[in-house]
């Protein structure tokens, strides 16, 4: 009897201990196995890795919400959306605006009427053309309240639409608005006869695009093929399918066996060992994200902008990057990330623990205070809290670190109705412009009416001055004044410290080796419109 | 037994009435603003407002419930607020995958289970009592999570032989089914194995021995089947679990089934989907006990259902 109790202890023991050996073996099985088959294709005759057939497959972790271009809010919907419809302009690998549906443009002196020069010869994948009326009626079905699209407050100022002729389109607002181009970016032009003849518009795609739908199974894949009738260079996949992979380890593996070509997002701790294996490479874009954390200065003692440059100055961003973005990404010197329109650079609060005390002392909060943050409970968000934690903890601010379901969330920190009402002490989170402008970067943030429930305002930030910035920005069009606006801006913000600037992270995805002209923008959005495959 | 088959049918109805009305008030006192989160953050506080009434979310809570109720009636199940689709074309396309996995993973792990169950309960205390509930435990106490992707690296990524994911071929049934189904073949290996050594010791088991009939026979056609009684009740319970869509192993190997879809409903706050899936659920179980009940029926003929 005792024998066998021995065997059975020795049984599991030898059991756990495979387990955990075959755990940390994996990673480095990977390693070693890809090892070999990476010397394996170095050797091939023309050293170049080809796909095994043509057609592109893209893994992402979230799905396409809708395939309408005027109701899109993530940047996943976004990137399916611009292989099946086109604007009028559109940005390029470095974000500046170039034509594209519009061939040119012009801007009044008075900055209120826009005229564009469209692109001739062009059809909607059902046959229509595309014309200044067309145009005109997406702008109307727009502006239309009844549908309640999310682009309605781009055309919140028009006053007028004119087609003079059949390719040019005027747009007359009654005062100046300095984003309206960068928001034409963002404005998928429908075919007016899908638009009449009331089809689903969630569901279907009669675009200019140079892919075509075929077949989307919501939530699982969406699948586009090459519109051989494209007006401008034709891509040369076969087909073009977008995969909803939310689990990244799934992801990596679809990667590596070759089920995917292109992986996003490409988790951080993968990357030195998948980087160089199996045909992988894994690229780097600056992203237009900021990451931060809002100071709620109605609250003692961040009414006193000392407290609030001293939590500055103590926080390390070297580490912080290390931490969070796994050692990919840069620091945050400007509260707008350096790929949005207008950056303007800031002296950085460098990591100073000597000076944050010095800041505290003459505050009057020598050992420093109690305090919360909020998050949601993703496990990045709770990493960056528990470092703020850390950071803060060296000058004795204690911070008790609550994260929360999103929902929940926000549920909290708009039920406040005023400053006074709010309860939230600090904010960890991200904020990226979705049409990569200074306005969209900072009004909803600093501007003292977005407090919530309007907006994300949750520093309850109130400045006049910076308010009149943002007003004049968004009224101004020479661009050397506007530089000069948002600079004063930023400077504003920065020297007020009404967050802790922590960092910019980079974005980053797998791709394999025989894919070209596919690449990622700032704002997280892929562009395939010339994807390619060695095959 | 007929009788009984149509009264507890009927008593289905009023049970899920009860049960809507308490998941759907459960769902609408969840904090969390929907209109909100349709609206999407850049939205204004009219907007939000303008969203809150298209969709009838202003209306007091049983005014709610009683246009829900009204629709459901009518065959409606309601729009999706996430994806703007109707919620019966949503379930019904993620309803097969999960159906199909499920199936798979019982299939297997139901026999093998109870198979592993029996032979250790025969076996007691010798070595393959030891190794069968080894199995077992083992069975249990791996994360499937951890499990999924182990095998994912080692038979798709290392050994090319399975895919990665998906149910796009017969072969992408194998892993997920085979971590969907370890759970429940340990629960059912422990299981059979307790019930069956109950019901050893009892004396009728004596009496079977000492008129000489071959312990197969004492084993199978007496012991277990008076164990299969609670063996089909702990085994119908694992039905249900299953049907409900196993969140992680979807999630692990990209299967677009009802687990997931009811994740990411919470997130949204989409009511209607939340709701949908709920009372489907419930009304698998409800229907899982309902033909356990009746299988006690054909299992022991001195359990019937007439007065």
């Amino acid at each position: 009897m005792i024998k066998r109790r021995k065997l059975v202890a020795l049984l599991s023991l030898a059991l756990v201990t495979s387990m955990i050996f075959s755990a940390c073996g994996s990673g480095s099985q990977a390693g070693s196995a890809s090892g070999q088959s990476k010397a394996g294709s170095t050797v091939a005759a023309s050293g170049e890795a080809k796909s095994k057939d043509n057609d592109l497959v893209i893994a992402m972790s979230e799905s396409v919400l809708t395939l309408d271009p005027a109701n899109m809010t993530s940047t996943t919907t976004i990137s399916a959306n611009r292989t099946l419809y086109e604007s009028l302009l559109t940005f390029d690998k470095d974000m500046k605006i170039q034509p594209l549906l519009a061939k040119s443009y012009d801007v009044s002196k008075d900055g209120k009427t826009y005229t564009f020069h469209l692109q001739t010869g062009v059809k909607f994948t059902d046959g229509t053309d595309f014309n200044a009326d067309a145009v005109k009626a997406n702008i109307e079905r727009a502006m239309n309240e009844k549908n309640n699209l999310k682009v309605r407050k781009y055309f919140a100022e028009v006053k007028e639409i004119k087609c003079p002729d059949a390719s040019t389109v005027q747009v007359i607002l009654s005062k100046p608005y300095s984003t309206f181009l960068n928001k034409m970016t963002n404005f998928g032009i429908i075919s007016p006869k899908a638009i009449q003849g009331g089809a689903n518009l969630n569901n279907t795609a009669d675009g200019t695009g140079p892919y075509k739908l075929k077949e989307w199974v919501q939530g699982d894949h969406l699948i586009v093929v090459r519109n051989d009738s494209y007006w401008g260079k034709k891509p040369t996949v076969n087909s073009l399918t977008f995969k909803v992979v939310p689990e990244s380890g799934a992801r990596i593996a679809m990667l590596q066996t070759g089920e995917a070509d292109m992986i996003y997002p490409m988790p951080s701790d993968q990357i030195k060992a998948v980087d160089g294996t199996k045909n992988i490479k894994v690229e780097s874009v600056p992203s237009n994200i900021v990451f931060y954390a809002t100071i709620n200065m109605s609250k003692k003692p961040f009414n006193d902008v000392r407290v609030r440059q001293a939590m500055n100055y103590v926080i390390n961003k070297d580490a912080f990057i290390k931490v969070v973005f796994g050692g990919y990404g840069n620091h945050a010197t400007s509260p707008m990330a350096s790929t949005t329109q207008y950056y303007s650079k800031q002296n950085e609060y460098s990591y100073n623990v000597q000076k944050a005390k010095e800041l505290l002392k003459e505050a009057g909060y020598p050992n420093g205070f109690s305090t919360s943050i909020w998050s949601d409970n993703t496990s990045d968000s709770q990493r960056g809290m528990q470092f703020i934690n850390q950071e803060l903890a060296q000058v004795g601010i204690k911070v008790d670190v609550q994260p929360m379901e999103s929902a929940t969330l926000n549920a909290k920190i708009n039920e406040a109705t005023s400053a006074a009402d709010s309860k939230i002490q600090m904010w960890y989170c991200n904020w990226s412009p979705s049409s990569g402008d200074a306005d969209g970067a900072l009004r909803a943030l600093f501007y003292s009416k977005s407090i919530p429930p309007t907006n994300a305002n949750t520093s309850y930030y109130s400045n006049a001055k910076l308010d009149s910035f943002l007003d004049q920005g968004l009224v101004e069009s020479d661009p050397s004044k506007l530089t000069s606006i948002y600079a004063q801006a930023q400077k504003t913000i920065w020297d007020d410290a009404p967050w802790l600037f922590l960092g910019q992270p980079v974005v980053q995805y797998g791709i394999k080796s025989y894919v070209s002209n596919v690449y990622m923008l700032a704002d997280g959005s892929i562009n395939c419109a010339q994807a390619a495959l060695a095959h | 037994m007929g009788r009984y088959f149509i009264k507890r049918v009927l008593g289905t109805i009023p049970l899920m009435l009860v049960v809507s009305f308490i998941i759907f008030m459960f769902i609408h006192m969840i904090p969390g603003d929907p209109a909100r989160l349709m609206a999407g953050k850049d939205a204004t506080p009219q907007e939000i407002q303008a969203t809150r009434v298209a969709w009838g979310l202003d209306k007091p809570l049983i005014f709610q419930y009683g246009s829900y109720m009204d629709r459901l009636f009518h065959g409606n199940l309601g729009t999706s607020t996430e994806t703007g689709q109707s919620v019966a074309s949503m379930l019904t396309s993620r309803f097969q995958p999960t159906l199909t996995l499920s199936a798979v993973a019982l299939l297997w792990s139901l026999f093998v289970g109870v198979l592993i169950g029996v032979y250790s309960a025969v076996k007691r205390s010798r070595w393959q009592d030891y190794l069968g509930m080894l199995i077992a435990i083992s069975g249990i106490s791996v994360p499937t999570f951890w499990l999924g992707l182990v095998l994912i690296q080692l038979f798709s990524v290392q050994l090319g032989w399975l895919p990665t994911g998906g149910l796009s071929s017969i072969w992408g049934y194998i892993l997920p089914g085979f971590c969907l189904g370890t759970p429940i073949m340990a629960i059912m290996a422990r299981f059979s194995r307790s019930s069956l050594l109950e019901n050893m010791k009892e004396d009728y088991i004596r009496t079977a021995r000492s008129k000489g009939l071959k312990e197969s026979l004492v084993v199978l056609r007496h012991a277990f089947r008076n164990s299969l009684i609670e063996v089909v009740t702990v085994g119908g319970l694992q039905v249900g679990g299953l049907l409900a869509g196993s969140v992680i192993i979807e999630q692990v190997f990209t299967i677009p089934g009802l687990g997931r879809q009811l994740v990411e409903a919470i997130s949204f706050r989409d009511y209607s989907v939340i709701m949908a899936e709920l009372l489907l659920f419930s009304f698998e179980f409800v229907m899982i006990n309902l033909i356990v009940d009746l299988l006690y029926g054909v299992l022991n003929p001195k359990i019937r259902y007439n007065h």
